[in-house]
């Protein structure tokens, strides 16, 4: 080693200086790696972001996000409860301790104006991809309220049905739009299809489905008024005692071990269901539907506490927010779940350029024209509707039937 | 005796942790403060039950205002059905656990000669407490579903020609989940009473010329009442709040009280959820009233734990 090779550091250190730094910063790294709730990727990041949100918005390997942008997340991960979230984020306040929330778009109705969720600032100068984000995603009504922007779109899609395809003789290729009056109707999948126990999803979806057909009259499929709500749970009332449902599932591994088992026919499930199906029984085993009415939209957006904006941890938050508008995010969650999102052309140009196989490349481009397909078509959702009360109370009806 | 009383009075003083603890009569302290815990512990929640049914909630949140609103609504929603369908199980499910527990206590308690063996199956009872509820019931859906073990086996047997279905995802699956999970407490109070039971008394019926009926009905039950009410009230109670194996092997179409509950708690609807409980613990009240009404004709029910202590 010369002097002339290496640059000389423009500062001088003694020997027991140095020493001395490196002990300190050894002992520091060594009490920050045994507190609780910093993880070591954390503290080697600076101050980690902490969210709370469900299990479907997360990487399954954080460290990527941590390499990428030099931010930890420190996530705790929830089902798609929208009580249960509720509860935690007004009853137990969680934005105390929380930075962020991750969950699907809808419940900043009632946490944006009451204060619980902060504005977000599309001009901060951690928020880059903003512009660029089409508006469909970025201003969709389940990330704003009042006219207010409280969310950035996350991850989405169209939930409807998985199917197989030999059952109701349909194209294997997945490609056809199948109706939904096989799901609710079909005589050949009398007694073995499966309804989500989740009233919000299985009533919208009855709701849109008898909507289209002109046997129902309602502005909004998701948000029924008790007259309207009285109806689709009486005509859910009558399939059940017609023998047309199976089960009534309610849980993410309910539906891949009733799609694995070949319990059901048809199941409304969500998509990353009939993935892990196919794992089980090969390849297109099982599809999950292009729709003849429409799709339960839902979307996952990302909202700031409103005390986060308070702490002195805001750029990493927005670093954060960005990431999740990225192609690298965006590409993963392809990969890993089959989710589309906004900027889907970054996440195709990440893959080419990290050098993903050509199947996985051509599956991104697959995601998001098969979301773009289904946004065509009619879709509804309403995460805290406003006659949820009511709509529970006839899906109860249901039920006890 | 005065000498023994003087050697009292100069004895060594006794450690004052002790003398506390004696002057701890159960008429002066301890049970007045008994009641007093009791009451804070579990009859001051009970009460807060009972008053939050007569509130509301919008929009996620609790409205204080009183209604009747709650109340009406467990008709309109049909939550009474999962009420009435709820103690029509554990009705049945109590009498079947008796039915088949007794002869197993019995023959455990006085049949079973091997102290190893009997060991062995004390210990192979105490499973279901050791495994999570839900872990223990999910297997049974693989082994009961149309493309499950049993079917399996009766088509390939040729006993059906298509598989059963209400083998899951009926009142019979939920039976039989609730079955195995309720049987180790049934049997544990009535071993236990049957255990205590002195052999003589048994052989002196013998000896008398009581038959094996006569035995068992004028001998054995009656001292084994204080374990039978036992189990019986260690079995219907919790029966009345099952849920793992309604939501697992009932596939929503068998909703209990328990899974009614727990879709409120999962909207918030605490009154809901608060109403429901408070139906529960009338009808529990009324059950256990009328079984104490029943057995205290023939027993002590506070000779089950005269029992214990022997």
């Amino acid at each position: 080693m010369t002097d002339g090779k290496i640059a000389k550091p423009d500062f001088d250190m003694s020997r027991r200086d140095f020493m001395s730094t490196v002990l300190s910063v050894s002992a520091l790294g060594a009490a920050a790696s045994i507190m609780p709730g910093i993880s070591q990727q954390a503290w080697a990041a600076g101050q980690a972001v902490k969210g709370y949100g469900v299990t479907t918005a997360q990487l399954k390997d954080w460290s990527i996000m941590t390499k990428s942008t030099g931010v930890g997340i420190d996530y705790t991960p929830t089902n798609a409860d929208i009580g249960v979230f509720m509860r935690d984020v007004m009853g137990n306040n969680l934005g105390a301790t929380h930075d962020i929330f991750i969950f699907d778009g809808g419940s900043e109705d009632i946490l944006g104006p009451e204060g619980f969720f902060a504005e977000i600032d599309e001009k901060h100068p951690q928020l880059t991809l903003w512009e660029r984000t089409p508006d469909s995603w970025k201003r969709a009504a389940y990330l704003r309220a009042n006219d207010k922007q409280y969310g950035v779109p996350v991850i989405g899609n169209g939930d409807c049905f998985g199917y197989f395809p030999a059952a109701i003789d349909a194209n294997p290729n997945g490609m056809d739009e199948i109706p939904w009056t096989t799901f609710f109707e079909g005589e050949k999948v009398k007694g073995r299809v499966a309804i989500d126990r989740s009233w919000l999803q299985s009533m919208s979806e009855t709701a849109n489905f008898l909507k289209h057909h002109g046997r129902l009259d309602v502005e909004d499929p998701a948000d029924l008024p008790a007259e309207k709500a009285r109806v689709v749970a009486d005509y859910l009332v009558e399939r059940k005692k017609a023998g047309h449902f199976r089960t009534i599932f309610s849980a993410f591994e309910e539906q891949v071990q009733l799609l694995s088992n070949k319990e059901v026919d048809m199941i409304n499930c969500w998509e990353p269901a009939t993935k892990e199906a196919n794992n089980a029984l090969g390849p297109n085993a099982t599809i999950y539907a292009f729709t003849v009415e429409g799709y339960y939209l839902w979307g996952h957006g990302a909202n700031v506490a409103t005390a986060a904006m308070q702490r002195d941890n805001v750029d990493n938050i927005y670093k954060l927010l960005n990431y999740f508008l990225g192609g690298e995010y965006r590409a993963y969650q392809a990969k890993e779940r089959g989710y589309a999102g906004p900027n889907m052309d970054l996440g195709v140009q990440y893959a080419i350029d990290h050098g993903w196989s050509q199947a996985d490349i051509d599956n991104l481009k697959w995601t998001d024209e098969k979301v773009k397909r289904k946004f065509q078509k009619p879709f509804y959702c309403k995460v805290v509707p406003e006659n949820a009360a009511v709509m529970e109370e006839e899906w109860q009806r249901f039920l006890n039937a | 005796m005065a000498a023994i009383l003087d050697h009292q009075e100069v004895g060594p003083r006794r450690p004052f942790l002790q003398r506390a603890l004696d002057r701890l009569a159960p008429s002066k302290l301890m049970v007045p403060g008994f009641l007093l815990a009791w009451s804070l512990l579990v009859i001051v929640p009970l009460v807060v039950i009972v008053l939050f049914s007569f509130l509301q909630v919008r929009q996620f949140r609790v409205v204080y205002e009183p209604t009747l609103a709650t109340w009406l609504s467990l008709i309109d929603s049909g939550r009474w059905m999962a009420v009435v369908r709820t103690l029509r199980i554990a009705i049945t499910l109590t009498i079947l656990e008796f039915l088949l527990a007794f002869p197993f206590a019995l023959w455990l308690a006085k049949g079973c000669r091997s102290k190893t063996f009997k060991a062995a199956v004390i210990t192979l009872l105490t499973i279901p407490f050791f495994l999570d509820a839900a872990s223990r019931i999910i297997v049974w859906r693989s082994i009961l579903g149309t493309n499950g073990a049993i079917n399996t086996a009766l088509v390939w047997l040729g006993v059906v020609d298509q598989p059963v279905e209400w083998l899951l995802y009926s009142e019979f699956a939920v039976h039989f989940g609730l079955l195995g999970t309720h049987f180790p407490t049934m049997v544990f109070p009535i071993f236990m009473s049957i255990a205590l039971i002195d052999d003589d008394f048994i052989q002196a019926s013998s000896d008398l010329g009581g038959s094996p009926a006569q035995t068992l009905f004028n001998v054995i039950v009656p001292l084994a009442l204080p374990g039978i009410v036992a189990g019986v009230v260690f079995t219907l109670v919790p029966l009345m709040a099952a849920f793992v194996e309604p939501q697992l092997l009932g596939g929503g179409f068998v909703d209990l009280l328990g899974n009614s509950v727990n879709s409120a708690l999962q909207q918030l609807k605490y009154p809901t959820a608060a109403a429901l409980s408070t139906l529960v613990i009338l009808l529990l009240g009324i059950c256990l009233a009328a079984l104490i009404l029943v057995a205290r004709r023939r027993t002590d029910i506070a000779a089950m734990f005269v029992a214990m202590r022997r």
